[in-house]
């Protein structure tokens, strides 16, 4: 044997690609909540007003159903969801209390801008039972929040407006630098939609909540331009892996 | 909506400074920015009462007492004879006339007026416009001044269908089209209502006589209709959220009162027209509700407190204000409740939910794992394109004409993200999606997609430096155990893309459920627990490559070359790799070829900057005896 043949070439490091950071960020929440209990139903983005807006309590005169917010597709009689709540409408029209679903994916506003982009990503869940109140939901975001971003995040519910709960909270929580950042909406399900779905609001209740993924994604990656996420460049997804 | 702090806390007994002010707007649901004494609100669309400045002083009055009323008009009003005709009073239940003359239009400005235009309310008009905007500012309601010469015939008020131009008081063109509530005399529209009056009615520096209309417009009347006509109104923008039905006539006493601050008046005249009785809200009593609503142990008198300092009116029943159309039950009541309480001072209480197990081995993770194991980066596009099929589902409202279809394929994101990275002086590029995409046919059909797309070498270390990402690598790839031939591998033709590159792109576009199952059976989904690295941003500025061939001919030496190479590392070198490893069996000698790319993410390094860092890195290894670069 040769000294050459004692030589070895440079090691071969498999050089691994990587997930979305969407996608990932999108399965940790999910992972995150089935641990919590909450089992993830799946539907379609393209909806019908009936799911998207009638069956959330959405009135025809809301803002969020004009044409400059919503897109409508083939003649008006679908629309792109704007939110991934018409999945747990599906789902709870085919389940009976206790239920607790998540549901995530792509949901289309009509936005194109610096800071908003015509699709993004929502995970939300839905939990109805008897006797579900608003504590309850406090102490579930509380929780979710603590996982998230650890157990010293200041936590902040604020009253909002969302036509699908009552009451509405939207949820900020304190950055490093001081600011307040909003980080979900949530509240206690209006009964209207309990209804809808053929289950007996006085008998049960339900809280909901939904997280924008990219927002997530942005502050744990440090991303400050939401379009980076949708340019493809290699230089920024191989940063994930 | 902008708000003056000091004219907020005239309407409040405790006078709040502005941070505890700012803190219990938060409390009730009203995000605000500060500048100054302006406190510019971003209200929710339910809370069109709070559009105003009396409507936040409500809201406000719960925590800091009331002080002052508005003051308005009493004395007597004499009738107004008026030739009008309400042919929609769905649309408008409730609406009233004033008339006003004045001796003289060129008044000056009292401080509270003069104040809201130097503060608020922006560039004056007349004084009967500038009256009427500062009445929204106070009251909430919109009213619209006609120049009361101007109208000469009847009046009507109808939704009906429009195909004309009409020139607004901002003399602006737009043709109206479809159904509008509109005010006409002689078939004549003279104003848009809701959104915006006309020019050929409009008031002027010398109108003398108003006549003053003040309505309630079903907010599903008006809405969409601002936008539409992109006619930015205040007033659309409240009676899209509602003004209080109730007030028409208070406000017009209101309006009166301002009028006579600034100027002497000749007559006055008043006429209220009501369709249908407007009966307010009721829900019984039940502290039991709202306390399983929030989790909270309320008792009634706290209960019934909060409600009242809220303006509800309490009996047997609890009867909301008639501003607050957003309250109609009790969960409605419950955040009241709960924002005078504080949201955050509501105890939390755990629920007891079990664990789930979703399943993490399905096909897409399995697909996933094994593309990302073999250098593959996933990507996610948006579904717009121009690209129309008898199949594709029409967008009816797009962006732009380029994205009024949802794609049938991913070929053409894939394509465009492969020349964007070639752009971007990348060599390897193996990118993948997986999505669901949408056809119609009789109904629409939701499938889900594997996209993934190839070219340039197949990696950058020594073995595969030199190979082509192709045919073969592809099918070396998902090669299946049964060695079918799952995947159609299609090559895409470079004539048609706009580039100059030539190395081959490889594609192969399936649905998830053509793939058989045998592909899946010993592939098994292994994806690593996330990790939050902390983003770098990726530089936009062009890279500068330097390659290095050292000969190395000690071999007791070629060790401590590799490791000095593999621990090149720097915040202006984007990547280093050795792409070459030769052995010379006759001469004895190693080669070693190796990849330096810097880049900046400040500057274009110049090549004084890329020798300097070139320098630091080739001189430990060249004073390494036995080892060379030829030709340095």
């Amino acid at each position: 044997m040769s000294d050459l043949d004692n030589i070895n070439p440079p090691a071969i490091s498999n050089e691994p690609g990587s997930l979305h950071p969407i996608n990932q960020t999108k399965d940790y929440l999910l992972k995150l909540l089935a641990d919590m209990g909450f089992k993830e139903v799946h539907g379609p983005e393209i909806e019908t007003e009936e799911f998207n807006f009638d069956m959330l309590n959405i009135k025809k005169s809301h803002p969020a159903r004009q044409m400059h917010d919503t897109f409508y597709a083939e003649g008006k009689k679908n629309v792109l969801r704007t939110h991934t709540s018409p999945v747990q409408i599906r789902s709870m029209l085919e389940s009976k209390p206790p239920i607790a679903f998540t549901s995530a994916g792509k949901v289309y506003r009509k936005d194109d801008d610096a800071t908003h982009l015509p699709m993004f990503h929502q995970v939300e869940g839905i939990y109805v039972d008897e006797n579900v109140t608003f504590a309850n939901l406090k102490h579930l975001i509380h929780q979710i929040l603590h996982e998230l971003f650890g157990d010293n995040v200041q936590i902040r519910f604020r009253p909002s407006y969302f036509p699908f709960t009552e009451p509405s909270a939207e949820v900020d929580i304190l950055s490093e630098s001081g600011k307040w950042l909003e980080i979900l909406g949530c509240g206690v399900v209006n009964p209207v939609v309990l209804e809808n779905c053929n289950i007996d609001s006085n008998k049960y209740s339900g809280l909901a909540f939904g997280l924008g993924v990219e927002r997530i994604a942005m502050l744990k990656y440090g991303v400050n331009d939401i379009r980076e996420f949708y340019k493809s460049n290699l230089d920024f997804l191989a940063q994930f892996k | 909506m902008k708000i003056n702090y000091q004219d907020l806390i005239n309407f409040l007994s405790q006078k709040p400074s502005k941070e505890d002010l700012s803190q219990k707007l938060f409390q009730l649901g009203h995000e605000h920015e500060i500048n100054g004494d302006i406190f510019d609100m971003e209200l929710t669309p339910n809370r069109g009462d709070c559009l105003s400045l009396i409507g936040l002083a409500r809201d406000l009055v719960v925590f800091f007492g009331k002080s002052n009323s508005i003051d308005l008009f009493d004395d007597d009003i004499e009738p107004l004879e008026i030739n009008f005709e309400n042919l929609s009073p769905e649309d408008c239940p409730k609406i009233s006339f004033l008339e006003i003359e004045i001796e003289d239009s060129k008044v000056e400005y009292k401080p509270y007026l003069e104040n809201y235009f130097n503060t608020i309310g922006g560039n004056k008009a007349n004084l009967f416009t500038d009256i009427s905007n500062y009445i929204s500012y106070e009251l909430g309601q919109p009213t619209h001044c006609f120049d009361a010469e101007s109208i000469k015939t009847k009046l009507t008020f109808e939704n009906k269908e429009c195909n004309s131009i009409f020139k607004t008081l901002l003399n602006s063109e737009v043709t109206l089209k479809d159904r509008n509530c509109v005010f006409s005399t002689n078939d004549e529209i003279i104003s848009l209502a809701g959104v915006m009056g006309g020019a050929s009615t409009a008031c002027s520096n010398n109108t003398k006589k108003v006549l003053v209309e003040c309505a309630y417009f079903n907010p599903e009347s008006i809405i969409g209709k601002s936008v539409k006509y992109n006619l930015i109104s205040d007033a659309a923008h409240k009676f899209e959220r509602g003004v209080d039905i109730s007030s028409q006539e208070m406000v017009l006493r209101r309006f009166v009162k301002v009028t006579q601050d600034h100027a002497k008046i000749k007559s006055i005249k008043l006429k209220s027209i009501s369709e249908g009785h407007t009966q307010n809200f009721t829900i019984p009593i039940d502290v039991d509700k709202i306390n399983k609503i929030l989790g909270t142990s309320l008792d009634i008198n706290e209960y019934l407190k909060h409600l009242k300092g809220l303006g509800f009116e309490i009996s047997n029943e609890i009867k909301a204000p008639p501003y607050r159309h957003d309250i109609k039950t009790n969960n409605d009541l419950a955040e009241e409740i709960a924002r005078v309480i504080g949201y955050n001072n509501i105890k939390s209480a755990p629920i007891n939910l079990k664990k789930i197990t979703n399943d993490s081995n399905n096909k897409v993770a399995k697909l996933e794992s094994l593309l990302v194991n073999n250098g593959f980066a996933e990507v996610i596009n948006f579904p717009f394109t121009s690209k129309k099929k008898k199949e594709s589902i029409n967008i009816d409202n797009p962006l732009d004409s380029n994205r009024n279809n949802f794609r049938t394929s991913l070929r053409d994101s894939l394509i465009s993200n492969l020349l964007y990275n070639e752009r971007r002086q990348k060599e390897s590029i193996k990118l993948f999606e997986i999505s669901d995409v949408y056809t119609k046919d009789i109904e629409i059909k939701q499938q889900k997609k594997l996209g993934l797309i190839v070219s340039g070498r197949v990696g950058n270390n020594h073995n595969d430096f030199l190979k082509k990402l192709d045919n073969k690598y592809l099918n070396n790839l998902l090669i299946t155990n049964l060695n079918e031939d799952v995947f159609e591998i299609t090559e895409i033709d470079r004539n048609s893309l706009d580039t100059k590159k030539k190395d081959k792109i490889y594609y192969i576009e399936t649905f998830l459920e053509d793939i058989p199952k045998s592909f899946f059976l010993n592939l098994r989904a292994n994806k690593k627990a996330i990790n939050f690295v902390s983003y770098k941003p990726v530089s936009e500025y062009p890279s500068s490559t330097r390659d290095f061939s050292f000969l190395i001919d000690d071999l007791h030496r070629v060790h401590a070359v590799i490791t000095l190479l593999d621990e090149v590392s720097d915040e202006l070198i984007k990547d280093s790799f050795i792409f070459d490893f030769y052995k010379n069996d006759k001469t004895k000698i190693v080669k070693l070829g190796f990849r330096c790319i810097f880049q900046s993410n400040l500057n274009t390094l110049s090549d004084i900057e890329v020798n300097g860092k070139v320098k630091e890195i080739l001189d430990p290894i060249l004073k390494i005896e036995g080892v060379s670069i030829p030709g340095m």
